[in-house]
């Protein structure tokens, strides 16, 4: 932060070769969330399957964390502590560095639509990775929301009655499991297409573990400096 | 690369899982023991005192860990014999081609807000024939039957 | 795609359907009434390939981290939500270890109370006694660990009453209970000390049924189903903690909502 307080031009002599587009925090806090996400689901789901909500469904074994319930949930609430905390403190950075605004701001619904088509016509652009398209953007913004509003439903399921307030304008204890369980969908939806895309593409994945290119030092001048 | 080390431990541990039996040491929704009446299998499950009109509507579900939807209560009957019916919804899809079949009442039982049939597999039900009211008579809504219990199923 | 490891002839899973009552009748026989199997062992170990040593140590260390930070969130003075009576289920719903027909009601007559532990008065007590004792109503959600709830209407002696009554040291740690259906359950202090703490002895304005706990069970708006013994036989006031039957069996203690 203290380089804030120099001009612009020394800023980016100070870091020639500019920032990763993924810095190393980032990638550390990406793949701490990886694996607790995959914990917290896979666990979840070992808790769903003793009162399911989709009735006639429930996940099979095969698919859950703990080889019960009880394990199941001492998987979930010892993870929700990182998911949480990490989650946390990923927002904060993302925030605080302009990580959000430069990455996943402005979404323009036009941008939206064209990229879906040109999706479908099978032209995923992604030559240049320090820049999402519109549609990226979207599902970034989507899956932080949902990973937010499970924290905020979670703590409902986990304390209803200390937290009711927050229980009955869920709607109750059983919407709040409902929409605990909708959560985990959407992330379960992004993490496939995430998967899918980054195993198409696999310079983005290389760049999530070794940072990526580093972010044209002019971009950076243009947005102001924020290293 | 501790962290990715740590993903594929996840990854590892995933399919390590066993049938989550270790809850019950008595699975719930067990079918009458060979040879026992229905009559007295319910007996045995502490029948307990419930509203005609509470049972109306309820989910009438497979005992099993899934607790699939097998139909919903319609009607409680009493036969020619003076036994209690549970008229159901039953089988089709989505409304279409499901019928009413009359379950006796002592081969069901309540799990809290839901039915159970737990005499009769989904394949036996398919085999009753559709429920036709005639020789029987509705049960009030205010009358008090008696229906057994049993724990939720896993 | 057709996996190449999938066999051509699949067995007709209708065969599980056709012999279901002969397997869970093998199963019953074998689980109920066998006693000790492979499976059972595995299970009183608490411990197997399954859930590695280390890994369970860890899980079970943060749950008791996790115990400490539920005994912060308790806030004694929170009521939980009630509703209209017209909204109570009748019956409750059953649930337990084992199934309804392993049930093996009380003989209220009989029964008793013991108390022991931290306590002044240690005279047993009889349902009679219960029933002279200041008697206190709620109608509540009760939520199970697995997700599913009702709300049910419990009429009883609150704990806290009860426990000034019998000169308990109120600042001791823990509240026991050893059950008739060997189900030892135990709570903090604070919520044994809470409103809405009954030691209950009606469902829905009449005696507890025997599936339900006759003559006396715990029933606690601010802890999970799982928390709440029925058939009580007897009350410790303790230091020591005493743990429970699914507590040993890997469930959180403090289990509070």
């Amino acid at each position: 932060m203290s380089q804030a307080k120099t001009s612009p031009v020394t800023a980016v002599r100070a870091a020639p070769a500019g920032r990763r587009l993924h810095p190393l925090p980032v990638r550390i806090m990406h793949w701490i969330n990886a694996a607790v996400m995959l914990i917290m689901i896979t666990s979840g789901w070992g808790i769903y399957d003793d009162d399911p909500i989709i009735r006639g469904f429930v996940f099979g074994s095969f698919w859950r964390l703990g080889d019960w319930a009880a394990w199941s949930l001492n998987w979930h609430f010892a993870g929700m502590w990182f998911l949480a905390i990490n989650g946390l403190i990923y927002l904060i950075y993302g925030i605080v560095s302009g990580r959000f605004r430069e990455r996943l701001l402005p979404i323009r619904p036009a941008e939206v639509v064209q990229t879906v088509v040109e999706t479908l016509h099978f032209k995923i652009a992604h030559e240049d990775l320090t820049v999402y398209n519109a549609v990226q953007k979207l599902l970034y913004i989507i899956v932080i929301l949902a990973g937010i509003s499970q924290v905020v439903t979670g703590v409902a399921i986990w304390k209803p009655i200390q937290f009711s307030g927050l229980v009955s304008l869920l709607g109750g204890f059983q919407s709040a499991r409902v929409l605990h369980f909708i959560g985990m969908a959407v992330i379960v939806g992004f993490v496939a297409v995430h998967v899918a895309l980054a195993l198409l593409v696999p310079k983005t994945l290389w760049a999530m573990l070794q940072g990526g290119p580093r972010v044209k030092p002019s971009t950076r001048v243009q947005r102001g400096v924020k290293s | 690369m501790a962290v990715l080390r740590l993903l594929w431990l996840c990854v590892a541990l995933v399919p390590i899982t066993a049938p989550a039996d270790a809850q019950s040491t008595t699975p719930g929704g067990m079918p009458p023991p060979p040879g026992m009446s229905l009559a007295e299998s319910t007996a045995m499950r502490f029948p307990q005192p419930v509203r005609v009109g509470d049972l109306i509507h309820k989910d009438v579900l497979r005992p099993v860990a899934s607790q699939q939807v097998l139909g919903h209560v319609r009607a409680v009957v009493r036969a020619g014999d003076g036994t209690i019916k549970i008229v159901m919804s039953f089988g089709g899809f989505l409304g279409i081609d499901t019928r009413q079949i009359a379950v006796p009442v002592d081969a069901m039982v309540l799990v809290g807000q839901d039915m159970e049939v737990v005499a009769f597999t989904p394949k036996q039900l398919a085999g009753f024939p559709t429920f036709t009211a005639s020789g029987t008579t509705p049960v009030p809504q205010d009358t008090i039957i008696r229906v057994g219990l049993a724990k939720p199923s896993h | 795609m057709r996996s190449p490891f999938r066999p051509d002839n699949v067995p007709d899973a209708a065969v599980l359907d056709n012999h279901r009552p002969l397997i869970r009748s093998l199963e019953r026989r074998g689980l109920i009434r066998g006693g000790l199997s492979l499976g059972a062992l595995v299970m009183l170990t608490g411990c197997d390939v399954k859930r590695p040593a280390s890994v369970q140590a860890a899980l079970r260390a943060i749950s008791r981290m996790n115990d400490e930070v539920q005994a912060l969130l308790f806030d004694p003075n929170h009521l939980a939500p009630t509703y209209p009576s017209s909204m109570i289920l009748r019956p409750p719903k059953f649930n337990a270890y084992y199934d309804v027909m392993d049930v093996k009601p009380v003989n209220g007559e009989t029964w008793r109370l013991e108390l022991s532990g931290l306590i002044a008065d240690k005279r047993p007590w009889t349902v009679r006694d219960l029933q002279a004792m200041p008697q206190s109503s709620m109608v509540i959600k009760h939520i199970c660990v697995e997700g599913w709830s009702y709300i049910g209407g419990w009429t009883g002696v609150p704990l806290r009453i009860f426990l000034e009554r019998v000169g308990a040291d109120l600042r001791a740690q823990y509240v026991a209970f050893k059950t008739a259906d060997d189900y030892p359950s135990s709570i903090d202090m604070a919520t044994a000390l809470h409103p809405q703490t009954l030691l209950a002895i009606k469902y829905g304005g009449e005696t507890l049924a025997d599936p339900f706990g006759y003559p006396v069970r715990l029933r606690m708006a601010t802890k999970l189903g799982y928390k709440n013994p029925k058939w009580i036989t007897a009350l410790e006031v303790t230091n020591t903690y005493p743990g429970g039957f699914w507590e040993k069996k890997g469930f959180p203690w403090f289990a509070g909502i």
